[in-house]
């Protein structure tokens, strides 16, 4: 249900996209907490096969520091909250505290339909740590103009290592699921930390 | 036979409703634990759940979360559950239900903790977040070692489904007498006789009753429509405050045994 109800991101895109090129993008990427945002611009594209799927997990310190909320990228599938789907757990399936620095992030499952495409390799997962989600923040400020939500801008943090592995000619679309207005003490605190 | 159907056979031949009580396991130690159970015993409990904590305890209020919060904190796991059980049986043949939740039976493997379950003497299990449609698998990895898996039914559960689910329920069908989660409540509500006669009217298994029930008085009103009473988070309460379990079985013991 949230799928169909979100994919309006993604048919939108269909259409718009046309403003700019003829086909389709070679890559979506956007942030996946549960994922809905995610889910809603990559299923319209799902018989698509030319159009790569990035979801972005949020990486927190760092996914060997045990503190992130990399559920795809680390779990294992369980069931929690009705839904079988992946899931960060103890090897006795008690369920693990999660970190973010975006509290939109911070979930140990994941929307069954993520996993799915996971094990079928429909799209690919990754982490963006904490710091990476700052610097993606920054960069749009400084080349857009835009505050991006703390989640949005772990897709953000990923960009940079996308785009080095992609051709000039080719284009990208990432989903920015939110704006960063209601996240000011954790950027400003963010900011402030040495790194 | 499994000792939750002897019971229930026993039990309706002399007349008698039963009293299930619910401990967490490890709660507030695994000893303090042992002990509880066995004063539970002595007091007249005639079947044991033993709650296996689970990090995300859904269908628990407040008392059964901490308790299974502070029992996790203390290192309890399914292993070490087990292991007691085990240890139990040597001197006990009473029925004992394992409360888990999905994940930790997910996470183990349905055939392993069917085996480890079998091995160690329980009778029963009871996951309050799994559904008949999904529930399958379990149930025959479960009836293979001769285990119960006891489903749940609700006031909201729809009169059809409620007899869907009543077919499905092996050993006895847990009655959750209110919408809302475990806990002790001053009242339970008005309509509880009218559901539970309608869940037992369906029910080709005996219908224990739970959620809320604190006292011995509300535990004699609700036996009168089903054939068990649950009682759960009123003796976690009293385990919590350091007071003793014995007299106070007995006085839910003497309230469904009185005329």
């Amino acid at each position: 249900m949230v799928r169909e109800f979100q994919s309006v991101i993604g048919r939108e895109v269909k259409v718009q996209i046309r403003a700019f090129q003829s086909g389709d993008p070679d890559a979506l990427v956007a942030c996946v907490g549960g994922g809905s945002n995610a889910i809603g611009l990559f299923a319209p594209f799902y018989d698509h096969k030319k159009v790569a799927f990035y979801g972005v997990e949020a990486g927190g310190e760092g996914l060997r520091s045990g503190r992130h909320s990399a559920t795809l990228c680390t779990g294992r599938p369980g069931v929690l909250h009705g839904a079988r789907t992946y899931v960060m757990q103890d090897e006795n399936g008690q369920v693990l505290p999660t970190h973010s620095i975006s509290a939109g992030l911070d979930y140990p499952a994941v929307g069954p339909e993520h996993a799915f495409y996971k094990d079928t390799g429909r799209a690919v997962y990754v982490a963006a740590t904490d710091k990476e989600a700052l610097a993606g923040f920054k960069m749009l400020n400084e080349t857009e103009g835009l505050s991006a939500a703390l989640e949005s801008s772990h897709a953000l943090g990923f960009l940079p290592r996308l785009a080095k592995k992609m051709k000039r000619s080719q284009s990208v679309v990432l989903g920015l699921s939110g704006r960063g207005d209601k996240d000011m003490a954790q950027l400003a605190e963010g900011f402030h930390e040495p790194h | 036979m499994n000792r939750i159907d002897r019971l229930f056979v026993d039990l309706k031949g002399q007349g008698r409703k039963a009293l299930i009580a619910y401990v967490t396991g490890g709660y507030p130690t695994l000893s303090v634990m042992d002990k509880a159970v066995k004063d539970l015993v002595r007091g007249g409990a005639d079947l044991i759940e033993i709650g296996v904590p689970f990090s995300d305890p859904i269908a628990d209020g407040p008392t059964i979360q901490e308790s299974s919060q502070k029992a996790l904190d203390g290192g309890i796991t399914p292993g070490a559950l087990l292991d007691w059980v085990k240890r139990f049986r040597k001197s006990h043949e009473t029925p004992l239900v394992l409360m888990t939740y999905m994940n930790p039976v997910v996470s183990r493997g349905f055939d392993r903790f069917a085996r480890e379950a079998k091995t160690a003497g329980v009778d029963g299990v009871i996951v309050p977040d799994l559904i008949i449609e999904e529930g399958g698998p379990l149930e025959e990895s479960l009836a293979r070692q001769g285990i119960h898996l006891i489903y749940l039914v609700a006031p909201t559960t729809p009169k059809s489904r409620r007899e869907q689910i009543a077919r499905r329920s092996k050993g006895f069908l847990y009655a959750v007498s209110l919408t809302g989660v475990t806990g002790a409540r001053r009242a339970l509500p008005k309509d509880v006789g009218a559901f539970l006669a309608d869940v037992r009217r369906r029910s080709p298994v005996p219908v224990a009753v739970g959620f809320g029930i604190s006292d011995p008085a509300q535990a004699r009103h609700a036996a009168a429509e089903a054939d068990g009473v649950i009682v759960g988070s009123a003796l976690i309460q009293r385990l919590k405050n350091k007071e003793p379990l014995l007299p106070f079985a007995r006085s839910l013991r003497h309230a469904l045994d009185r005329p």
